[in-house]
């Protein structure tokens, strides 16, 4: 476990960030400073505002009120030029996928300010090591789901961003590729890279997070190590603490009927 | 992926765009990926090793030689005489009707592609640059569209008006495009802020198909319509003319060729001038907000309705039998009305179904009369409207969403007969009956009650070609496979099922000379039919 430190650097930080949808609040005043070397659990149940903080972050949404931070630069509609320390994978999957692998690749490479030779020879390592140099050439579009997510995962870290965001990286990915990709990510955190991470499958979550946010309703409603959360609430896992906070203990039922149903009883 | 000529072309501008505040080699990427997209269709993931060898073609650059071709039409238009006025407004008023058409079928993926967002605006790119790629990738195509449509006339025009034709022509079509991309544009922006991006996809496919089928229509009328104009009408200026647009871009050949000076007619180049500046004021905008409302085309928002559709389902317990042929054809129902791209791809082929027949009638009543026509047998022409099913049966097994056929096999189901059956079924419920509905009654109305006994041949005779047009499905599954692999030419099929309606025609015509042929010819097609589809149901349905 690293201890935050007040002394670290800040990366990015938010201040009484709120978006609305018309009448639907869609975050209630996030406060939230991230510094660098952390791994952050972000989680929340669906909808609660997770992927609308990330949008806000990178710029993809307007609207809204509050002060967003990254690298000690305001973020605002004209600057754009912090994120090319950023990486991003998105929870859909976005791609212009009649492009082969390499065309996409060297044009996100290209697009972050990299060199063509470079950005191309770096990818067709990166794809190797992930056992897909045979498709490079090949059309992403003919990809199976974990071979796209792959995809995704290595054009988010071509250029060597500070600060990655992701959003549900390891769907699709197998195994062994989920065991690879974790310890990629701890030895990045371990290099000072500052990793924000949101996924609904708490275990995960539990293991490589330092630090774990849960926001319900656009609140943040728990921050903190897992060891701390543990220590505040009485409920032993993960899964069962976001039961606790987001108010949720009718699973039981939910699913005692899901069955009954299912059964014609 | 290649350097284009395009953008070598495009190098020249660099400076102007560097100017503008646009990062040039980052927007010149952007337009090569685009580019390039635009030149692929998305393989098929089976085979995607066999294709990948074969040279990339550019759908849209092919689609060209078609409109370059149409433009051969307008040649005559523009050579004719010298009232300018009113050819040119025609010129104008074509051209303006085939780029804001075309425009909505390709400049719709261009406008409205919602990946942009993600992938290039989380990337350390300018919104400039991003908008100045966009803009750019649209005008490219509009010059080649532009370009194919108008280069014949306009050669053919500056050899017999000279020169200055020339120039006035080339001004009024950049200001044309110009009108027409921002009303594009705002057509768009109303649509999509008063309904939801589905009913926007709605709208632009119904656009598509009416294009396909005015184009195909056109050439037929087009053609024969020079007979009918009169070319020495009288078109003097009015008030009302200032709502038609390519009456505006018309008027100045008239006021400059001809020194006709008129006030209508100086207005009327003064709103040519203007309107395209001042829409491209409003165009920009409004663009922040359009781009907002962009994101309705991703969300999914307003409760769905669930839509009662009784009559359905009793048409559905009249022609199925088996309760698996009617869930199949329920299936197949919704499939077939959901699917914008089968709607693309089949309803101009039903819409030419209807026209068809009225084309051959045409001739016959140029050259004799119509009392002729009406006192004839020439009613059998509704056997054209049944010319079109073979390509629309082979559509059939295609779906944008064909990866979702593995559910026909992990079904517990015995045999996929009824799955073809109830497709089939649908097809003649759905898309056929209401054509040939349509037709009766005109065709009744024409040539009175005595033909009806002659319709039910006909109507028997269609559905027994369905079954022989079910031939062409060769083994695979309805909506099995994806669009991409569909072949267009379907020429050949065409022209063997021309020769086979033609036969049953025939045999008809042959029959009505008989006392009670009709009638007999009518058992033998309703016996025929049954044994057909029987028969078709236990072998080419059966796997």
């Amino acid at each position: 476990m690293i201890e935050i430190l007040p002394n670290q650097e800040v990366i990015l930080s938010l201040q009484g960030l709120s978006k609305n949808y018309g009448s639907k609040n869609v975050l209630n005043g996030i406060d939230l400073t991230v510094y660098r070397g952390q791994i952050i659990g972000y989680i929340g149940p669906n909808g609660a505002g997770k992927s609308t903080t990330i949008k806000i972050i990178l710029g993809l949404e307007g609207d809204y009120s509050g002060k967003v931070e990254i690298f000690g630069e305001e973020v605002t509609a004209d600057n754009y030029h912090y994120k090319r320390k950023i990486g991003y994978v998105p929870e859909i999957a976005e791609l212009y996928d009649n492009l082969t692998a390499q065309e996409y690749l060297t044009f996100i490479g290209e697009l972050y300010g990299m060199d063509f030779q470079a950005a191309d020879e770096k990818a067709e390592k990166l794809m190797t090591l992930f056992g897909l140099e045979a498709v490079y050439h090949s059309r992403i579009a003919s990809f199976s789901k974990g071979m796209r997510q792959k995809v995704l995962v290595i054009s988010s870290l071509l250029h060597n961003p500070d600060l990655l965001f992701l959003d549900e990286p390891l769907s699709g990915l197998d195994a062994n590729s989920v065991m690879v990709f974790k310890e990629i990510l701890a030895i990045l955190a371990a290099q000072g890279k500052t990793i924000f991470y949101s996924s609904h499958i708490m275990d995960v979550v539990e293991k490589i997070s330092n630090r774990i946010i849960l926001i319900n309703d656009g609140k943040i409603v728990a921050d903190g190590s897992f060891t701390e959360l543990k220590q505040q609430n009485t409920e032993g896992t993960l899964e069962q603490i976001f039961n606790q906070l987001t108010g949720f203990n009718e699973y039981k039922t939910i699913a005692e009927e899901f069955v009954a149903i299912v059964r014609e009883v | 992926m290649k350097d284009f000529r395009t953008l070598k072309f495009l190098d020249f501008f660099k400076v102007l765009f560097a100017r503008l505040g646009v990062d040039y080699p980052t927007m010149r990427k952007i337009l090569a990926v685009k580019l390039t997209m635009d030149g692929r269709r998305t393989p098929t993931i089976f085979n995607q090793q066999a294709k990948k060898k074969k040279q990339e073609e550019n759908g849209f650059m092919k689609s060209l030689g078609m409109y370059v071709l149409m433009s051969l039409f307008l040649i005559p238009i523009v050579v004719f005489g010298k009232n300018y006025f009113f050819q040119m407004s025609i010129f104008y008023g074509i051209v303006m009707f085939l780029v804001m058409t075309s425009m909505i079928s390709d400049f719709s993926n261009v406008l409205l592609d919602v990946r942009d967002k993600g992938i290039l605006l989380t990337k350390p790119v300018g919104k400039k640059t991003i908008s100045a790629a966009k803009t750019v990738h649209i005008s490219i195509y509009l010059f080649f569209l532009t370009a194919a449509i108008a280069a014949a006339p306009l050669i053919a025009g500056t050899l017999r008006h000279g020169l200055l034709f020339l120039l006035l022509a080339i001004i009024g079509l950049i200001l044309l495009d110009l009108f027409i991309v921002v009303l594009t544009a705002i057509i768009y922006y109303f649509i999509l802020r008063f309904f939801d991006g589905e009913k926007l996809k709605d709208i632009i496919n119904y656009v598509q198909i009416g294009l396909s089928i005015s184009i195909a229509v056109g050439y037929q009328v087009l053609a024969r319509a020079f007979n009918f104009v009169d070319m020495e009408i009288v078109f003097s200026p009015s008030w009302w003319q200032f709502l038609l647009p390519p009456i505006w871009f018309g008027a100045p050949f008239e006021l400059v060729l001809q020194h006709h000076s008129n006030l209508y007619l100086v207005g009327f180049s003064l709103l040519a001038l203007v309107i395209p500046i001042i829409s491209i004021i409003i165009y920009n905008r409004m663009m922040p907000s359009f781009e907002r409302n962009l994101q309705k085309l991703t969300n999914q928002n307003g409760e769905s309705r669930r839509k009662e559709r009784r009559w359905k389902n009793w048409i559905a317990r009249v022609v199925c039998r088996s309760t698996e042929e009617r869930v199949f054809f329920r299936f197949a129902d919704n499939m077939m009305r959901n699917e914008r791209e089968f709607r693309l791809k089949v309803y101009p082929a039903l819409g030419l179904s209807l026209v068809f027949p009225f084309i051959f009638m045409l001739n016959e009543i140029q050259m004799n009369s119509y009392a002729h026509l009406v006192a004839s047998k020439w009613y059998l022409a509704i056997y054209m409207s049944c010319l079109m099913m073979p390509s629309a049966i082979t559509m059939l097994k295609y779906s944008g969403k064909y990866r979702g056929a593995w559910i026909y096999r992990s079904a517990p189901i015995a045999n996929l007969a009824p799955l073809y059956s109830a497709a089939l079924k649908v097809f003649i419920v759905n898309l056929f009956f209401p054509i040939f509905l349509i037709l009766s009654v005109i065709f009744i109305a024409i040539f009175g009650f005595k033909i009806i006994l002659d319709l039910f041949v006909v109507f028997v005779v269609s559905i027994l070609f369905t079954v022989i047009c079910s031939l062409t499905l060769n083994g695979t599954l309805p909506f099995s496979e994806s669009f991409e692999d569909a072949q267009q030419s379907g020429g050949l099929k065409v022209i063997l099922a021309m020769l086979l309606i033609a036969v049953f025609a025939v045999v008809h015509y042959v029959a009505s000379l008989v006392p009670f042929g009709v009638l007999i010819y009518l058992a033998v097609m309703v016996i025929s039919t049954i044994l057909g589809w029987k028969q078709a149901y236990k072998t080419i349905w059966n796997f």
